[in-house]
């Protein structure tokens, strides 16, 4: 086997992804789709694009790239089925809008594959809302209370 | 002086047994340990990088970067593997190896376990076979084991069919109220249960205070040293006698020969400011306990003129049969919370179906299973037909985390020689050393055993009173992982087995295995206690030979 080169892919600063506003608002409400407020925080208010943040800027620094062309795709998604941001969207519009992706259902050309992005997107979701509060994201600790990890028995 | 009555390579359940028995018969010992010695806060508490979920790094070694395998899949593509990805197979690299780490099952094999050949017969494609010794050879060792380390359990319980001469030392864990609920579904079916016997102090024990039942067990370090493993009952013992050294972070390279082909000592590699160093000890006897794959890699690249194949290698057989345990899980949404936030968690196992089960070859044990965090829970427990996100997974996982009965357990592995460790000449590590390389898989015999005993945990379930009731199907996998094992399996046939019954290498009568790799099978049950059985049994041979 040959030893595979090493891609240096640049490693994108906490000041682009604060700048990058389209993409923040974007993300914000795509991880209030994937994991609705009810009367327990949403994927925003649990700190869940806190912790994105700082797992692409650290273990996943590699695939930082890959990660926004797929936030970006899902904009253009919207805007080609809706006409209208992502952010703007119905919940229903939005929830459809990211069941087609899931299921590879894309109405734009696409640099990477939806789905291998789809799936780094729910699971970096999941792990914002239920990891440690130390890993970053959930906030509080809320979604430990919430599945009864850490009620006292 | 550079010179030893025996040098160990690995502080592991076996290495460090070994390296207390040599050093407390006064025998001057060398310990070598790739990695380093641990603290608590070493090992940390992170959800995201251990033992039991590793999905961007790990927390017992070795480090991420350097240490690659390549792994072949079973189609036969190859790829570089990072050690915390599940294809490396790792256990850990530090001092007390995976018993820094572990969950502690503390299960003695089947008596059966050891003679599965005469039992079964050897299904077509695999190489099973009998052990050159029987229970009632290792059953002292067990008990020593248990006594010495610390075990929890009720041996009454287990005695028809796993016949012991003494207890355990400690009284089993407390039952949850998944352990009652299991335990009368197991009466209304018929089957037997037990405590799940563990290393783990349920009292005060040798000094070290008892379990304080916290969430954070198999996977992570103890927060009060209550969990037994060498690295805080053994190995400490060795090093007190002042016989023992121990060398940390560094790593065997070559078992060393003279020019006769004698063992003669190991050349090691010393981190110096980032620079290898070499450095050589010398010794009459030599001992590796580096763990099925690490134990084969170093004797497949101790080649010299005199051993082109590597040590103990002339019948091909060093790195051949590497087994672990396929894993069947089920899961059940209970009518009742069943979670208490009692750690560790694993209570209650049935032995019923480690054998003599209707067209299968062996069995296995099953148990419910370790506190998850709810991160490990989300990835591991969910049903597959529950959507990945949504407020329904969000209600799922409020609803049902303390709902969620888990029953899983290890199911003996049919071994063959196509699933083994070569050296794959082409990658390195840090250090310049070709890695192991690992192919194969298991033998279709074990899925179907696998998928027998998938059924009976989810009859385990339904029984409780759970209504939605799911699994895993094991596939046609490579099964070693952190119960890798079968590597340099011992024998009576030097050409069908690389070790006689202590360990020792046919071919060099001062060159021994003492690990994981020695089992033939791998029993139905976490191996650990039998390793360190094994280990206890051969140390005391090789005490009374230096």
């Amino acid at each position: 086997m040959k030893r595979k080169k090493i891609r240096i892919s640049s490693v994108l600063s906490a000041a682009y992804w604060r700048q990058s506003l389209m993409t923040t608002e974007t993300l914000r409400a795509v991880v209030d789709c994937l994991i609705p407020p009810d009367d327990f925080p949403g994927g925003y208010d649990a700190g869940v694009c806190d912790y994105i943040e700082r797992i692409f800027q650290t273990d996943l620094a590699a695939q930082s790239e890959f990660f926004l062309a797929g936030i970006d795709g899902i904009e253009a998604e919207a805007l080609e089925r809706f006409n209208e941001p992502f952010a703007n969207l119905t919940p229903d519009q939005q929830s459809s809008t990211l069941a087609a992706l899931e299921s590879g259902d894309v109405k734009t050309s696409w640099p990477i594959s939806p789905s291998r992005f789809f799936e780094m997107l729910v699971n970096t979701t999941a792990e914002g809302y239920y990891s440690d509060p130390q890993q970053g994201g959930n906030r509080g600790g809320r979604s430990w209370a919430m599945t009864g990890f850490d009620e006292p028995s | 002086m550079n010179e030893y009555d025996a040098i160990i390579i690995g502080t592991g359940a076996a290495g460090g047994i070994v390296a207390c028995v040599l050093a407390e018969a006064g025998k001057h010992v060398l310990l070598l340990e790739r990695g380093a010695a641990l603290s608590f806060a070493d090992v940390g508490r992170d959800d995201l990088r251990n033992q039991r979920l590793a999905v961007y790094g790990h927390n017992a070694g070795p480090d991420v970067i350097g240490n690659p395998r390549v792994f072949v899949d079973p189609q036969g593509r190859s790829r570089i593997v990072k050690p915390y990805e599940l294809d490396y197979h790792n256990n850990a690299a530090c001092v007390g190896g995976g018993t820094r780490v572990y969950g502690a099952q503390a299960w003695r094999f089947h008596p059966d376990d050891f003679r599965m050949a005469s039992k079964y017969g050897v299904p077509e494609g695999s190489s099973l076979a009998d052990w050159p010794i029987s229970y009632e050879s290792l059953e002292p060792f067990y008990e020593r084991a248990e006594w010495e380390l610390g075990a929890a359990g009720d041996g009454a319980s287990i005695q028809s069919e796993i016949p012991r001469k003494r207890n355990y030392p400690l009284p089993p864990v407390p039952p949850s109220p998944q352990t009652v609920a299991l335990q009368s579904a197991a009466r209304q079916l018929g089957w037997l249960t037990s405590p799940v016997p563990l290393l783990i102090n349920t009292e005060s024990y040798a000094g070290r205070p008892a379990c304080i039942e916290c969430k954070y067990c198999v996977g992570f370090a103890c927060p009060t040293d209550a969990k037994n493993g060498t690295q805080n009952t053994v190995i400490p013992r060795a090093l007190a006698t002042g016989n023992c050294d121990l060398k940390t972070s560094v790593v065997a390279e070559n078992i060393e020969t003279d020019n006769r082909g004698k063992v003669s000592g190991v050349s090691y590699l010393v981190d110096s400011f980032g620079q290898p160093r070499r450095e050589t000890a010398r010794s009459k006897t030599v001992i590796v306990s580096a763990g099925a794959i690490e134990t084969a890699r170093l004797l497949l690249n101790s080649r010299s003129s005199l051993h082109p194949a590597g040590l103990g290698n002339e019948h091909d057989q060093v790195g051949r049969n590497l087994q672990g345990h396929l894993y069947p899980r089920a899961y059940g949404i209970s009518p009742a919370r069943v979670f208490n936030g009692i750690g560790p968690g694993v209570t209650i196992a049935t032995i019923q179906f480690n054998h003599d089960n209707p067209g299968i070859i062996g069995g296995g044990m099953l148990a419910d299973d370790f506190i998850k965090p709810p991160i490990d829970f989300w990835y591991d427990s969910l049903p597959p037909d529950l959507p990945r996100w949504g407020i329904e997974n969000k209600r799922f996982m409020r609803e049902n985390y303390t709902r969620v009965m888990h029953v899983r357990g290890p199911v003996q592995d049919i071994p063959n020689p196509e699933g083994r460790v070569t050296i794959d000449n082409t990658v390195r590590d840090k250090w310049g050393i070709p890695v192991a390389r690992l192919s194969g898989t298991t033998h279709p015999a074990t899925v179907a055993a696998a998928d027998f005993m998938r059924e009976r945990g989810e009859e385990w379930l339904r029984a409780s009173g759970c209504e939605t009731v799911w699994s895993t199907q094991p596939g046609l996998i490579l099964s070693g992982r952190q119960h890798q094992a079968g590597t340099c399996r011992m024998g009576n046939d030097p050409r069908a087995s690389v070790t006689d019954e202590w360990g020792r290498v046919h071919t060099h009568d001062n060159l021994f295995v003492v690990d994981g790799s020695l089992h033939v099978t791998n029993g139905g049950f976490n191996p650990v206690l039998t390793i360190m059985a094994l280990a206890y049994r051969s140390a005391e041979y090789i005490a009374s030979r230096v």
